[in-house]
């Protein structure tokens, strides 16, 4: 089609002396291929280059900027992780010494009431022997007395001395029956 | 009733007297438009890499060098040729800002000419991109190129006679006349779609009663003056974009 | 296709009656058939086209909706084609430069 079109146009084109609005002319194909072509090599030799020498450039700058944020973020990162670290690792301490202190102090007031209660125990255990041993003397008194009193009773029944040390196993007898039976 | 103006002929909206020289020489408006539009890239290319001496960051000039170069590089080459094809930077690169300057002139006052609404200039940048492709692929594959152009790999063997023939036709006949007549048909189109609009204006100005409904004429003029900044971006970009795919095309033939 | 050739033939034929009742002579005869002429030739180049373009807009514009992230490669396929399609009407266009002008 485009043949028969082009065959048609240079047809016309001889036929006829008035201007062929499609077919280009010479003038205008001379200037525009000296012109393109004058911008291309501009293009490739002059022009470009710089241009794309510094948009790479800026690129990479930008990249290493990246890169170096990059690595500044990473290294405030291990920072502040060291931070926490070693935060953590006071707190610990903290906790450990107040733990110990606690312990201690546990230790301390068991050994204080251990040693308080031995002392509470002795003193009771004292006071009791005590209470005992008076009793025990205060029952001693009171058997010597009552076979005494006993005696001089029975003395007094039968008029002649009793053997006061004969008489005085039979009044224990009685008595530690009596405090047995009580 | 319309007879106060007519509609010019063709020979007064495309053709443009000489300004100087003569013969294969003669420098009209279309020449100094492609003088324009190798002069003025060329310039903003210098200032912005002048500047870059002082500061890395871009602005102003330097921004509009760099969305130009980012544009070609990320939207044309990457998908059409692929990481590989940078070496075509300035080709596509030059080729795109000169059709865009001279698709600008549409819509310029003063100018309102397309450059490439005559043939010359889209014939002969579709005659460097049919070089460019051929060299491309004969650079790539060797003479190799021809063979896996028109006998495609993956077709069956009696199918040749059908699809050689075609593969002949549209890459190597075809091609560089489709693109030519793509750009230049667009842009005369728009050409003669501004004017018919104008001169309708003027019509209806100078018509009478029919005055009143000038003013939508005019409405339509300014939408379409619009409409053509995009048709001169857009055909800058695919005629762009086809180099970039033919030229895709010949590198990695097995696609 | 016989309804086109029946358009195209009617329109010969208005050409040459007019030639003949109005008395124009061969080159005037031919604007005449050359304007008629070259109105159908870009209205007719325009309908395939049309419709192509809108189809192959409407199809790209499903598949940027269907997949966003790939919307920058179809939208370059989609101008590709766009530009493909679009020849043809413009041969069309300039066919009927051809006609009504040369």
């Amino acid at each position: 089609m485009l043949a028969t079109l082009s065959a048609l146009l240079a047809e016309a084109a001889e036929k006829k002396e008035t201007v062929n609005p499609v077919l280009p002319t010479t003038n205008e194909i001379v200037y525009g291929a000296i012109f393109f072509v004058l911008l291309l090599i501009f293009m490739w030799a002059v022009c470009l280059p710089p241009i794309k020498k510094a948009m790479r450039q800026r690129d990479e700058q930008v990249q290493a900027d990246l890169e170096a944020a990059e690595r500044a973020n990473a290294e405030a990162e291990q920072v502040r992780r060291d931070y926490d670290a070693t935060l953590a690792e006071a707190r610990a301490e903290a906790a450990r010494i107040v733990e110990e202190a606690r312990h201690a102090a546990d230790v301390r007031r068991g050994e204080l009431i251990g040693a308080v209660e031995t002392e509470v125990a002795a003193k009771r255990q004292a006071a009791l022997a005590e209470l005992e041993a008076q009793r025990a003397a205060a029952l001693g008194d009171l058997r010597d007395e009552v076979a005494g009193i006993a005696a001089q009773a029975a003395s007094q029944v039968v008029q002649q001395p009793l053997d006061a040390a004969a008489q005085r196993s039979v009044v224990d007898e009685y008595v530690n029956q009596a405090i047995a039976a009580r | 009733m319309f007879a106060a103006v007519e509609f010019p002929p063709i020979e007064n909206i495309v053709e443009w007297p000489t300004w100087f020289g003569s013969g294969a020489l003669a420098f009209n408006k279309i020449a100094f438009m492609g003088f324009i539009a190798f002069i003025l890239p060329v310039l903003l290319f210098l200032i912005a890499s002048s500047k870059y001496k002082t500061r890395l960051v871009p602005k102003g000039i330097q921004n509009v060098v760099e969305s130009s170069v980012d544009f070609v590089e990320k939207q044309i080459i990457l998908p059409t040729i692929g990481p590989d094809g940078m070496g075509y930077l300035p080709l596509l690169l030059s080729m795109f800002l000169f059709i865009f300057i001279g698709n600008l002139f549409e819509i310029i006052p003063t100018a309102h000419m397309p450059a490439n609404a005559r043939m010359a200039n889209p014939l002969v940048l579709a005659l460097i991109t049919y070089v460019v492709f051929i060299g491309a692929g004969l650079k790539h594959n060797g003479p190799k190129y021809f063979v896996s152009a028109l006998f495609p790999p993956g077709v069956p063997k009696a199918l040749y006679v059908l699809v050689t023939p075609i593969e002949l036709i549209s890459t190597f006949l075809v091609r560089p006349f489709s693109l030519a007549v793509r750009l230049f048909a667009n842009m005369l189109a728009g050409h003669i779609l501004l004017i018919t609009f104008s001169v309708l204006t003027i019509s209806l100005v100078g018509g009478g009663i029919l005055a009143i409904i000038s003013p939508f004429s005019f409405g339509m003029l300014v939408a379409f003056t619009g409409f053509e900044f995009m048709v001169a971006f857009l055909q800058a970009y695919i005629f762009t974009l086809l180099t970039g795919v033919y030229i895709g095309g010949a590198i990695h033939p097995a696609h | 296709m016989s309804t086109l050739s029946h358009i195209v033939h009617t329109v010969a034929q208005q050409a040459g009656e007019a030639a003949e009742t109005t008395g124009l002579n061969a080159d005037e005869a031919k604007a005449v058939a050359g304007a008629g002429g070259a109105g159908m030739a870009y209205g007719l180049a325009a309908i395939g086209p049309g419709i192509g373009i809108g189809y192959l807009v409407g199809q790209a514009v499903q598949a940027m909706a269907r997949q966003p992230e790939s919307a920058g490669q179809v939208q370059t396929t989609m101008f590709l084609g766009i530009a493909f399609t679009e020849a043809l009407a413009l041969i069309g266009f300039v066919v009927f430069i051809l006609l009504k002008f040369v």
